[in-house]
């Protein structure tokens, strides 16, 4: 699979197809991945493809905009290029992408890689991605259907409970902005944590204002966060986030039918309508 | 449990079809509670789901968004949108703990001054029921 | 003979401490390890096999958020004051951290000083706790200090399979032990532990002469600047000043802030010299490793491995370190 990776990475670059391959190299601990920007074809020996390839290679499609360049994406990381693609934030022609099929993820804890995958991959219902110009690996047909049990577990609490759930993880919240920045659906030149006036939140870090943050950074990514899982993994107060953008994606694909991230030409749903829809409010 | 309490209910009532029934309502010098804090903006489509959180963030114990009846809108689809907004924010300030009861969607024309005082007596006697949002 | 104080005193030393002083230990929940203010009764959960905490205790003395002041409408400010109290006992930090707290002091203590740092650092006393297996990813020798280092701490607890060894550094923790549980007893003090070496020797001398060198835009290329590093390390200490106003108050707000932040730099009129990730990316380093010792005569770096441990892409000070040393060359 890597021979695959290297060549097709080596043969871009070499015919300046691309300026640069964004794939995954080994990390400093000898183990796990980070990504790589390859922009030499000499280079492209860095590139590593494994179970801990973790991160979503498309967050760094943003800062190339308006570049020539390939990238190795999963499945989870092709949805993110097609989200990307449908906000109109990248341009198709600039991109080749390197198809990755994937059997998951898997956790590392202690400097270990251990069997379990990771949360995001455990409820992915994707093997093959859902753009790609060149696949590597074997496609398999998909079965897995879409699973929500832990969002579940959350609504069948009270409301008590729950207040004092949420209260309990957002009182943690140093507002890094880590899960912000990571995410690639999160491009947005100025957040509305930054607006002065209206003020939205501010820089004061207390339960009100994380609570607005963690809730209207989630909403603003209703319909388009594709489970990629990063904002969860890199939080340093381990926030359960993902149980945040997994209610909200059950939620739009139960009312509106939309998955996001499978089509680069699909209408969000928050851009239309259908005036007969049956939503469960009276008219 | 009820409290004695007042709740603080905040209200983005739309120009043209529920701010003129609201209107209406004080018109007709029908009385109903005093609990509502009305915001005009042009459509129930001009609500920002930052504006709700941010009422509640304020100290609101209910919002209330009130429009055009659907396929009545001054903007012609400015509803379908809210319409769209509210039942993906509802559910999930719910699933994050502000009740479900809190937060409503209703649509109110310019000559339903009744059903928008009645609105705002049923949504205060719910309040005071359930008690203040404490943030 | 060594005095030596054994877990189950410790524990209830702490208890009975905790009655005059606010005692803050590390708390082990939803999987992540803070230091949090612990009552009597609350004793039992502090985790004592802890590597080290996520958030370094810089917090304590530098909390994420503070009001400075408060002016009311009409009326002359209203200075919130700085003072303390109750003093605070800081239990279980490691000499990495103190080593963060004592670099983040010469900036803050140097006149005139933070009045609010200034009344936390003095009102409390940092118990230490000598780390037997360090992480992989720390580096504390290659920086200064060590994994037993007592230099920094009041009071230093070095675990043996007989207890802890109390080594008394400062006077400031005399009061404290008197009256504590402490006996005399057979223990030996275990050997350090080793740890791989980073070569930081002189490596002030190699930033002076590769600032523009085109590696520190490569290294940014995989940077989000998420500001992790900068939160959880514990000598970082750049900060953000709003005015908020409600309800005829304006009140002055300090929060965390850092370099990584785009915009950290933007000036009125919109300019912004640190525009690109490279700049910011490579203006960190160049703080931790030229900027500060010319300043202050240390690397602002502890050694601890939070950030290794934390930056989601893998920007790794031990490897931007070799890197530069070879650019010496």
């Amino acid at each position: 699979m890597i021979n695959e990776i290297r060549n097709k990475a080596k043969e871009l670059l070499e015919k300046k197809r691309v300026e640069c391959v964004i794939g995954y190299e080994r990390a400093t601990d000898g183990l796990t991945a980070r990504p790589a920007f390859i922009y030499d074809p000499s280079e492209v020996d860095r590139l590593i493809f494994d179970e801990t390839c973790v991160h979503n290679l498309s967050r760094f499609l943003i800062d190339k905009k308006h570049k020539a360049t390939a990238i190795v994406a999963k499945p989870c990381d092709s949805r993110g290029i097609n989200l990307l693609l449908n906000e109109s934030q990248l341009k198709r022609e600039n991109l080749f992408i390197i198809g990755v099929v994937c059997s998951g993820v898997k956790k590392v804890r202690f400097n270990q890689i251990e069997d379990s995958l990771q949360n995001k991959c455990q409820y992915c219902p994707q093997h093959v991605p859902s753009v790609y110009d060149f696949l590597v690996g074997e496609p398999v047909t998909e079965t897995a259907s879409r699973n929500y049990a832990e969002v579940t577990a959350i609504e069948d609490m009270t409301s008590a409970d729950r207040k004092l759930f949420w209260a309990e993880h957002f009182d943690r919240c140093i507002r890094c902005y880590g899960c912000r920045q990571v995410c690639m659906g999160c491009y947005c030149y100025e957040c509305f944590v930054d607006e002065l006036d209206p003020l939205w939140a501010g820089i004061r870090i207390a339960s009100s204002e994380n609570r607005m943050w963690n809730t209207m950074r989630a909403f603003h990514l209703a319909g388009r966060c594709i489970s990629c899982g990063e904002c969860e993994r890199v939080c340093p107060v381990n926030i359960p986030l993902m149980l945040l953008n997994r209610k909200l994606e059950k939620d739009t694909v139960h009312l509106f039918d939309f998955e996001p991230g499978i089509n680069a030409e699909t209408t969000p749903p928050f851009a239309t309508f259908k005036k007969g829809e049956d939503l469960g409010i009276s008219k | 449990m009820a409290l004695d309490y007042e709740p603080k209910i905040v209200g983005f009532l739309c120009n043209w079809c529920s701010y003129a029934g609201a209107d209406l309502a004080g018109t007709s010098r029908t009385t109903y509670p005093a609990n509502v804090r009305i915001i005009r903006v042009p459509c129930s489509g001009r609500v920002d789901p930052l504006f709700v959180v941010k009422a509640f963030q304020l100290g609101a114990d209910g919002v209330l968004i009130s429009g055009c009846h659907v396929g009545d809108c001054h903007y012609n689809e400015g509803n379908f949108h809210t319409r769209r907004r509210f039942v993906l924010l509802r559910p999930f300030l719910d699933y994050l703990g502000t009740e479900k009861e809190r937060f409503r969607l209703e649509w109110v024309s310019a000559s339903e001054g009744k059903k928008f005082s009645q609105l705002v007596s049923e949504f205060t006697e719910t309040l005071k029921r359930i008690g203040p949002r404490k943030t | 003979m060594t005095k030596v104080i054994t877990k189950e005193d410790l524990l209830s030393w702490l208890r009975q401490l905790a009655e005059k002083y606010t005692v803050v230990a590390p708390v082990t929940s939803n999987g992540v390890t803070l230091y949090e203010s612990i009552s009597g009764s609350e004793v039992d959960k502090i985790d004592l096999s802890f590597s080290n905490t996520e958030l370094s205790p810089k917090n304590l003395f530098f909390p994420p958020t503070e009001a400075l002041f408060t002016i009311v409408q009409n009326e002359r400010p209203e200075i919130i004051p700085a003072k303390v109290d109750r003093e605070a006992i800081i239990f279980g930090v490691r000499p990495c951290d103190a080593r963060g707290i004592a670099l983040i002091d010469k900036a803050f203590l140097a006149e005139p000083a933070d009045g609010f740092y200034k009344e936390k650092r003095e009102k409390t006393t940092l118990v230490g706790l000598a780390c037997s297996a360090p992480c992989p990813e720390c580096f504390c020798t290659s920086v200064g200090s060590s994994p037993a280092d007592p230099t920094h701490v009041d009071l230093l607890l070095i675990p043996t399979e007989a207890g802890y060894i109390t080594q008394i550094v400062t006077d400031k923790c005399k009061q404290l032990l008197m009256g504590a549980p402490v006996k005399e007893a057979e223990a030996v003090q275990p050997s350090l532990p080793s740890l791989k070496s980073v070569p930081a020797e002189g490596i002030t001398e190699v930033m002076s002469k590769v600032f523009n060198d085109p590696y520190w835009d490569r290294v940014a290329d995989r940077c989000v600047h998420c500001n992790i590093c900068a939160y959880v390390c514990p000598c970082c200490y750049c900060f953000d000043i709003r005015d908020y106003v409600s309800k005829g108050k304006i009140e002055r707000v300090r929060s965390w802030e850092s370099c990584q932040s785009a915009g950290f730099t933007r000036i009125a009129g919109g300019y912004d010299p640190r525009s690109t990730k490279g700049s910011r990316l490579r203006q960190r380093w160049y703080h931790k490793l030229l900027y500060f010792p010319e300043q202050f005569g240390d690397i602002k770096c502890t050694g601890c491995g939070r950030c290794v441990r934390s930056c989601p892409v893998n920007i790794d000070i031990r490897e931007i370190i070799n890197d530069v040393q070879r650019m010496r060359a």
